[in-house]
């Protein structure tokens, strides 16, 4: 496994501590493309957004279609081939805590608490003790872990383990959070759980969030926007806002499911999806 | 016609009065080899305990079972145990023993202390693995003993000759599991390192702190390895350890004596074993935690 971006220089400015360019989106993706294997697979070609603040923008799409790559060139976790993604206007430099991210694997440190977890990244931060004490009470409670404060990730369930990642994460107050997949190892139950905590958070804490999902359900659940890619090439077929939501956010998902406009949108989504897969084995 | 179901839940037909408790359940016996069997903690010792004894019953039985005249060749477990209390009492066998291990240990965690950061700073950074591997790796292929006539030529019959063999046994071995060990670290783990903004050191450290629970598990297997080497070294340039008095027992066909050799290397080894594990349960403790 080779570490990321250990080889390059390091850029000393960061996205996030640079002032932002007035007048330009959290995120913006400029005829980027992403190849691999010296172009023989192109995992993004020429593609353009941007990313509203605060609103919920979710990526989906078949297999392989690039949605993760997306999100990774946006954590700086990897760089485009072409084009840039920039944020408030600065080109992304390399990963950073202005762009928290959590993984569909379990992340949280098997050597740490909970608390000390969380605590981490505010280390990092160079925050007081009791500062990110402070800090790591506020978003235990958030994610409802206050009775797993002091217990070791190998004492957790999967969900509360993801709890942790997405505790961490918005603790360290991201101006941008990226999840990626985030519930995918998660069963059915502790899914919905946790989609609906996730929604409880963006509605509390006011994020711009990008979430990577290959569940259409969740992406309408979730998002204010879905970015439907294509595969292999990856592109944007369609660029959907969830007007029928007329701006609500639905604290039970079970709101969602019979309200007028979701069945469509649902059938919408499938329908885009059987048309990628269409004679290709997954 | 079935009834209608109301939809709460129905008793179902029973063989026993509702009144008394369902009679215990009595599963199928088990055979001896029970695929996914499972074992209290004291039988799996009790059966632990009963191999070993079961080791030196065979070896008694093989005793007697020789012809008188060559029984000399295969002492029974008391003569050798015998043998061994005799060596300690009247010829100083602690002193052989004390310096073994203090080879064995001395060169051993020199070569660790190298061997770690050297394999953890490969595992994070592909450059110095590219620059490094193929040469640490080729050197696990040159056998370390077939380096002990060259060690005595440079260093003479010295301590330490025989020390650098024993680094040179470990070492390269060393290197290149504690490598595998740092590249097993979960990908994501480091890039949400990164995500959160550690420097590259703070990178290092994650990295490190993930896979040493491994590390030390390479380390417990290396060193059990290391007897090898020690033994090698100490035949060779017979002057003290386990391994001389061994070998000086070969002129005298002093059979019991190398027999109580091996037992005693067999004991400081399963020791240090022991040892390894107590140490990372004390170094580890969220490993032994479970849900």
């Amino acid at each position: 496994m080779a570490i990321l971006g250990l080889g390059r220089k390091t850029v000393p400015a960061r996205a996030g501590v640079d002032a932002p360019v007035p007048g330009t989106p959290p995120l913006r993706a400029n005829r980027v493309t992403k190849s691999y294997l010296n172009g023989s697979v192109i995992a993004l070609d020429d593609v353009s957004f941007d990313v509203h603040a605060n609103q919920v923008t979710a990526m989906i799409g078949p297999s392989g279609c690039g949605k993760t790559t997306m999100l990774r060139l946006m954590a700086g976790l990897e760089y485009p081939s072409r084009g840039d993604v920039t944020m408030f206007g600065r080109p992304i430099p390399g990963p950073g805590p202005e762009r928290g991210m959590v993984f569909q694997a379990y992340t949280s440190f098997p050597w740490l608490t909970t608390r000390a977890n969380i605590e981490y990244g505010l280390k990092l931060q160079g925050l007081s003790r009791a500062e990110r004490r402070a800090r790591a009470e506020h978003f235990l409670e958030l994610v409802h872990l206050e009775g797993f404060a002091d217990a070791y990730p190998a004492e957790l369930s999967g969900g509360m383990k993801q709890r942790v990642s997405i505790a961490r994460t918005l603790a360290q107050n991201p101006a941008l959070l990226l999840l990626d997949e985030p519930f995918g190892a998660l069963d059915a139950q502790v899914t919905w759980e946790m989609e609906e905590m996730i929604v409880e958070i963006i509605e509390r804490e006011n994020k711009t969030v990008v979430v990577v999902t290959h569940d259409i359900q969740e992406a309408i659940y979730l998002a204010d926007r879905i970015i439907f890619y294509t595969r292999q090439p990856g592109r944007i077929k369609a660029d959907l806002p969830m007007a029928f939501k007329e701006g609500r956010r639905f604290q039970k998902k079970e709101e969602m499911l019979v309200h007028p406009g979701y069945v469509d949108m649902e059938r919408q989504l499938y329908a885009m999806m059987r048309e990628e897969i269409r004679g290709r084995v997954s | 016609m079935a009834p209608e179901h109301d939809g709460r839940a129905q008793p179902g037909g029973r063989d026993t009065p509702a009144g008394e408790p369902a009679p215990v359940f009595r599963p199928p016996r088990a055979p001896f080899l029970d695929v996914l069997g499972k074992l209290s903690q004291r039988r799996t010792v009790v059966l632990g305990v009963a191999g070993v004894i079961i080791f030196f019953a065979v070896w008694e039985v093989a005793h007697y079972a020789t012809p008188a005249e060559k029984q000399r060749f295969l002492p029974s477990v008391e003569q050798v145990v015998t043998e061994i209390a005799y060596l300690f009492a009247e010829k100083n066998f602690i002193a052989d023993v004390g310096t073994s291990l203090y080879r064995i240990y001395a060169s051993f965690f020199a070569a660790s202390l190298i061997a770690v950061p050297l394999g953890v700073f490969m595992g994070c950074f592909v450059k110095l693995r590219a620059l490094i591997s193929p040469t640490t790796g080729g050197w696990r292929y040159l056998p370390a003993a077939s380096f002990a006539p060259l060690l005595l030529v440079w260093f003479g019959p010295t301590d330490f000759a025989k020390m650098a063999l024993l680094f040179l046994g470990c070492f390269f071995f060393l290197v290149a599991l504690i490598l595998d060990n740092t590249l097993a670290v979960q990908r994501e783990l480091i890039e949400s390192g990164l995500t959160m903004g550690a420097s590259r050191r703070q990178v290092v450290g994650i990295t490190f702190r993930a896979a040493a629970p491994h590390i030390l598990d390479s380390m417990r297997n290396m060193i059990a390895v290391a007897w090898t080497y020690l033994v090698i070294a100490e035949i060779i340039v017979a002057t003290d350890g386990i391994g001389a008095v061994m070998m000086r027992a070969v002129r005298f066909l002093h059979v019991d004596i190398m027999m109580g050799g091996i037992l005693v290397i067999g004991v400081l080894g399963v020791l240090t074993d022991i040892s390894f594990r107590l140490a990372s349960r004390a170094l580890f403790p969220y490993l032994r935690v479970r849900r």
